[in-house]
């Protein structure tokens, strides 16, 4: 997997989850199991984009 | 006018205001023909330009409505229009002076227990300047218009652009809330008929009218069109006459060329000026119409071209691409100039319909062959 550029940082850093239960914040990594760390639910929501997202009002 | 001249037959149409109010206003059209009366209410509707949010860029939303739903809500809040003659349209040809956009920011976090509203007064103009703002903008006797309503630690961020379109291109750009006209009903009552006819038979055919169109005079005992503008052609009164026995009581025409126009406005601009930019730019299309078919005509008959009305701009070469400066240019679509092809078209060249490039929506077509 060299020649594809920087790995991206999120690999490195985990992406922000939120638990479905608790509603506590979990990072995830690649190949991590997808289990809150707090209450172990399984179900994990991504956060909204802190980018600006445009729309057309149409 | 270069080319406006009276024609012999040119009927002189008349506008006459019976009712004007900021909002609403009732005028009459005569000596036309339905055509031009509808070609004008469609005028009115979709072709008069406003400005409207027509851009929406999402900060934060964590509101129960998602993001286009909202943005779409955002895009039919009427906007103060009065501007958007002197602005131009986003692909228009424009200069540093022109204004084609303004913003509107919005930013609202509720804090307090239960639901609070999001209304068109929380949208807040990045250019006051501009003087575009949601109608009844902070007004002391109308309520806002809502947007989205907020729990508790929801928050809505976000930046909204608007600017200047037509009805055709969608309907939130649309000025009037109803646009419409009715012809001007001719009704009238025979009297041979009316006479041997017993009062409560004249009651009965007064009745039969839905709209009150007629009353019954207990003075001189006949029946009298009290309104005849409330007859909604629906033909009771004429069924009830013949159920009557008397066919010919009633005779009912439409006055084809005399048209009752009401039109409605939704506040963005005043009805007056929403009735007279209908008017301009339905004589906008039609000067343009005679001027490119008169150049399509000389172009066929490898003619120089006539020489330009003065509005219509003049430093084009023939053939030249006038779409941008006529005006309706946009609206003419790829056969806008009449699509003929330069000067290579033969001595034998037969105009009827081969012509003509891909019909856009407004011109083009076949051809110009009835002016051959």
């Amino acid at each position: 997997m060299s020649g594809y550029g920087t790995m991206p940082a999120t690999v490195t850093m985990g992406v922000p989850y939120i638990c479905g239960q608790c509603g506590s914040e979990i990072s995830l990594k690649p190949g991590d199991i997808i289990q809150c760390r707090e209450c172990g639910y399984r179900i994990l929501y991504k956060k909204r984009t802190n980018k600006v997202v445009q729309f057309e009002a149409r | 006018m270069a080319y406006a001249r009276t024609r012999d037959n040119s009927r002189k149409p008349t506008i006459s205001v019976r009712t004007l109010e900021p909002d609403y206003m009732v005028f009459e059209l005569k000596n036309t023909d339905p055509s031009s009366a509808n070609a004008l209410r469609r005028a009115m509707v979709a072709e008069v330009p406003t400005i409207a949010i027509d851009l929406v860029e999402m900060e934060n939303n964590t509101t129960v409505l998602n993001d286009e739903f909202l943005a779409h809500r955002l895009g039919l809040i009427p906007l103060v229009s009065r501007n958007a003659v002197y602005w131009k349209r986003p692909f228009e040809w424009s200069g540093d002076n022109d204004i084609i956009e303004t913003a509107f920011s919005l930013d609202v976090m509720c804090e307090q227990e239960g639901v609070m509203d999001v209304t068109s007064n929380d949208l807040v103009p990045l250019e006051p300047d501009a003087g575009v703002v949601p109608v009844n903008y902070h007004s002391a006797t109308e309520k806002p218009i809502v947007i989205c309503k907020l729990r508790r630690g929801q928050h809505l961020k976000l930046v909204a652009r608007a600017r200047k379109g037509i009805g055709k291109d969608h309907a939130k750009f649309i000025p009037v809330a109803t646009a419409v006209f009715q012809y001007k009903a001719q009704i009238t009552l025979s009297a041979s008929a009316m006479a041997d006819m017993t009062d409560d038979e004249k009651q009965a055919f007064v009745h039969s009218d839905p709209s009150k169109t007629f009353k019954f005079n207990p003075i001189t005992r006949m029946i009298e069109v009290e309104n005849e503008e409330s007859y909604m052609y629906d033909e009771e009164c004429v069924v009830k006459a013949r159920e009557l026995g008397r066919p010919d009581l009633v005779t009912i025409r439409q006055v084809q060329d005399h048209f009752i126009f009401r039109v409605e406005g939704t506040g963005v601009l005043e009805v007056k000026s929403i009735v007279r930019q209908g008017i301009e730019i339905l004589h906008k299309k039609c000067v343009d119409l005679e001027t490119l078919a008169r150049e399509a005509v000389a172009i066929a008959k490898g003619q120089p071209l006539p020489e330009r009305a003065p509005a219509a701009g003049s430093d084009m070469g023939p053939g030249g691409g006038h779409m941008d400066q006529m005006g309706g240019g946009q609206d003419m679509g790829p056969g806008g100039h009449m699509g003929m092809g330069g000067g290579d078209m033969g001595p034998g060249g037969h105009m009827g319909g081969m012509y003509g490039g891909p019909p856009g929506p407004y011109g083009g077509g076949p051809g110009m062959g009835m002016y051959r």
